[in-house]
């Protein structure tokens, strides 16, 4: 969970990640972001994010990223 | 029968009452029965287009779905070859998902964009000699094309991802593809949000009734107010450009998006309050995009459901697919982090604006269009920390209202020049205006007589700008977060009732006793 913090802080200055439960429905993470944060997420922990994956649910939250991060790392 | 007229509201109170009289299972048929009136009162041919593709994207989703489930028993049966079977099973799936949405785009080609095309290719030949003409094929475009096309692809692409189930009834998959107030310029509306509301049998609710009205009769004042009386000025601008100045002309352009925002929202409110008087909420379509303070802010204000729909469809999967990250890769280890980063939303960015262009129609002068907005985006993206460099050493922020006013003064400056291309006939048109604009601006020439050159009389800007001026304040004062629909439900009922006096007595003085008025197509009527 931390090195994922440490990725999204890295990628998304400004954004506090923890106590976040709306990030794409408030607007707060924006597809430029999201884009470059998959790119990072799939080159650190060896997975592939898919367009598919790109839904309100996987990113709304660091608790929901960090979910999706290890379903795709488990399959 | 055209949506702003009286038997559009007479054919809409008699299958709102039918809705509510029969039982709730039954409900739905009321509302195929009426889209599929709807659809035919316009053109019988075109529904054969239309049925052709439901008929191809429900055979589609099925296939799509069997094949999911086939999937899955063969993974639990063989849990070796997991990878092997994934594999297999997702390019089965693509290969029909790849076929369905070729035959989709390729219906809504054949009727859009050949006739252009055949006459690109007959002056393209003139060119190298060949004397060919391709002579145009004359299709009648099927009513709705461009939103059923794109709302059933993404239906499908939703059945693809297992994101949505099949609909498993031919009839009721029918009624999501031709539910009738989508059918006269979108929103393009999403299966998991649409389809549970149009089966479900909705409650009669006076207060969803209330509102739903209030809805329509706002959307057929800003049509009637503001955008068809601008549309002729408008016309006179565009078409005849020579005789006037580059500041006429700017104005034009100006014009031309209060025209629209008036004439797209307008309908939009027009459909979604026709809809909603079923208890079938559809898609926004419109946030107050003027207010936008950056492009990328318009775009998500403006047109959404066209905007979400390129997102989730077309900018993620081009983003993060295999060569986009390659070049990213490329561009990173020869430009820097910053560069291998920037490369795959920056290009995806310009395709997507490109293929918004082409959505509008099939001229270069909209291919010029998506190119000057997704140029834009890519540009802001670029330089964005230089600008956050000079908003610093400013000391500007979002909390400085100048600030704010200057950012969305820009984004409507951009706007405008970008709409020379969307409203001009030709790609040559607008670049003439903008020349005109820029080397013979003449700001002298704006003077009252000139507002009167351009085929309005003083009361007619008169009515226009008090119009204007209503929308503006009402806008505003949303924006700044006052909830008018509440204090208006909250008002006496004396208040309510004079301002729905106001509103019908007006509509009625302009639409139904003015023998000059005849309400004006949609913009994005035909498209």
């Amino acid at each position: 969970m931390e090195e994922l913090l440490n990725i999204l802080t890295e990628n998304c200055p400004g954004i506090d990640f923890e106590g976040q439960e709306h990030l794409i429905d408030d607007g707060i993470l924006d597809s430029l972001n999201i884009v470059m944060l998959v790119g990072e997420l799939n080159e650190a922990f060896d997975i592939s994010i898919g367009a598919e994956d790109l839904v309100p649910e996987n990113f709304n939250s660091l608790e929901a990223i960090y979910a999706l991060v290890q379903r795709l790392a488990d399959e | 029968m055209s949506i702003n007229s009286a038997g559009f509201l007479l054919f809409l109170a008699l299958a709102a009452a039918a809705y509510y009289l029969l039982p709730k299972p039954r409900r739905w048929l009321v509302l195929l029965g009426a889209s599929a009136f709807f659809y035919l009162s316009y053109s019988p041919a075109a529904a054969v287009y239309l049925l052709l593709t439901v008929a191809v994207t429900y055979a589609a989703a099925h296939i799509l779905d069997t094949l999911r489930r086939q999937e899955r028993a063969a993974l639990e049966e063989h849990r070796d070859d997991r990878s092997l079977i994934k594999k297999r099973g997702k390019r089965r799936r693509r290969i029909v998902l790849g076929a369905a949405l070729v035959v989709n785009f390729a219906t809504l080609a054949l009727f859009k964009y050949l006739d252009a095309w055949l006459g690109t290719a007959s002056r393209l030949l003139g060119l190298f000699g060949v004397e060919q003409s391709f002579g145009p094929l004359g299709l009648l475009l099927p009513l709705g094309i461009s939103f059923y096309i794109f709302q059933t692809s993404g239906y499908l692409i939703d059945v693809y991802r297992g994101r949505v189930k099949p609909e498993g009834n031919f009839l009721r998959y029918t009624l999501f593809t031709c539910w009738f107030p989508q059918m006269i310029q979108g929103p393009i509306n999403r299966f998991d949000k649409l389809q549970p509301q149009l089966l479900r049998g909705n409650d009669f609710d006076p207060e969803k009734i209330r509102a739903a009205i209030q809805l329509m009769i706002w959307g057929v004042l800003k049509k009637a107010f503001i955008a068809d009386p601008l549309a002729p000025a408008v016309a006179e601008l565009f078409d005849n450009f020579t005789q006037y100045s580059g500041a006429s002309l700017l104005l034009g352009s100006a014009l031309y998006c209060v025209q629209l925002y008036a004439d797209f929202s307008g309908g939009t409110d027009l459909v979604r309050g026709a809809s909603a008087l079923f208890g079938v909420e559809m898609a926004e379509n419109f946030n107050r995009p003027y207010f936008a303070r950056s492009m990328d802010e318009f775009w998500r204000r403006w047109h959404m459901s066209l905007g979400e729909w390129m997102k989730d469809y077309l900018f993620y999967p081009l983003a993060l697919s295999g060569p986009m990250n390659r070049l990213g890769k490329r561009l990173r280890t020869r430009f820097g982090p910053r560069a291998g980063k920037l490369a795959a939303p920056c290009l995806s960015t310009v395709v997507v604006f490109l293929m918004v262009g082409l959505w509008q129609g099939p001229g270069f002068s909209n291919i010029a269009y998506g190119l000057w907005n997704g140029g834009l985006m890519s540009l802001a993206m670029i330089f964005s920390p230089f600008f956050t460099r000079i908003n610093e050493r400013l000391g500007l922020d979002e909390k400085n209202l100048p600030f704010r006013v200057f950012q969305s003064l820009r984004v409507c400056s951009l706007v405008v020049i970008g709409r020379y291309f969307s409203r001009a006939t030709s790609f040559m048109q607008a670049l003439r205006m903008l020349k005109r604009t820029v080397l013979h601006f003449g700001w002298s020439s704006l003077g009252a007589e000139t507002f009167l050159s351009f085929g309005l009389a003083g009361t007619d800007w008169l009515r226009i700008g008090v119009a204007a001026g209503v929308l503006l304040a009402v806008e505003l004062l949303l924006e700044k977060g006052v909830p008018l629909r509440k204090r208006l439900d909250d008002s006496p009922e004396w208040v309510q009732f004079s301002l729905l006096f106001a509103a019908v007595l007006l509509l009625t003085a302009c639409v139904y006793l003015n023998t000059d008025y005849t309400a004006i197509m949609y913009v994005y009527e035909n498209v």
